[in-house]
């Protein structure tokens, strides 16, 4: 399954932005575990996914297409 | 209260975002705009300044601005329904720089205004605490010898 990642501050030097290929994985905490095994790194920082523009607060389905945006904490202003 | 809320509902999602600095004549022009509102009696101004920070002995010469705009815009419109909701305000102006901004320069603008005081002074403040908190901007501040660091907010 192709996944569109797109990343922002910090992580963005850490994984990089594109189609990223997975497989066996249906929702949003596979994807995580995956991502951490993937890039180490990511395991110990904090950080929020959104899918398809929508902030994921609790576990979702995971579909072919999917964006998932990887955000440090914010640190506007 | 409820005037207040439908008065934003009936408004579409604004764009806060500018490139580069806010510069002080815009600053200047958005206050003199209120003079025909006139059932406004208080402002409220808040003003980020990119500070000349000292890490290990290196300076941050600026702050380059990223944001996840599409997100960010929707949850500062969430916001700014909430705050209208909460407080009787007459309006609130929102401005947040993308891209480089220089230490000294300014990157933030929040400007509420309504008939007395308190509300304006309150919203302000929560404004600005809840864009920090809440919406997904990040900092790179940026040394002098082009090394950087991420931004962290206290």
């Amino acid at each position: 399954m192709e996944i569109d990642i797109v990343t922002f501050g910090k992580i963005t030097e850490i994984i990089p932005n594109g189609m990223m290929s997975f497989s066996g994985l249906t929702d949003t905490d596979q994807l995580k575990a995956t991502l951490e095994q993937r890039y180490p790194e990511l395991a110990g920082m904090k950080y929020k996914l959104a899918l398809n523009k929508t902030l994921v607060q609790e576990n979702k389905p995971v579909i072919e297409g999917a964006v998932i945006a990887i955000m440090p904490p914010f640190s506007g202003g | 209260m409820a005037n207040y809320r439908k008065k934003m509902s009936d408004k579409r999602i604004k764009n806060i975002f500018i490139k580069g600095p806010v510069s002080p004549s815009f600053i200047a022009d958005s206050i003199g705009k209120h003079s025909s509102k006139t059932s406004i009696g208080a402002h409220q101004i808040f003003l980020g300044q990119v500070r000349r920070d000292e890490v290990d002995g290196k300076t941050v010469t600026a702050i380059e601005y990223t944001a996840f705009e599409d997100l960010a815009l929707e949850k500062m419109h969430a916001i700014r329904e909430e705050i209208f909701g909460k407080y009787p305000l007459t309006c609130m102006h929102i401005y947040h720089s993308l891209g480089t901004v220089k230490s000294g320069e300014l990157c933030f603008f929040v400007f509420t205004s309504s008939a007395h005081r308190e509300p304006a002074t309150q919203a302000c403040a929560e404004v600005v605490e809840r864009i920090k908190k809440e919406l997904p901007i990040w900092g790179k501040e940026l040394f002098e010898d082009n090394t950087h660091q991420w931004k962290e907010n206290k």
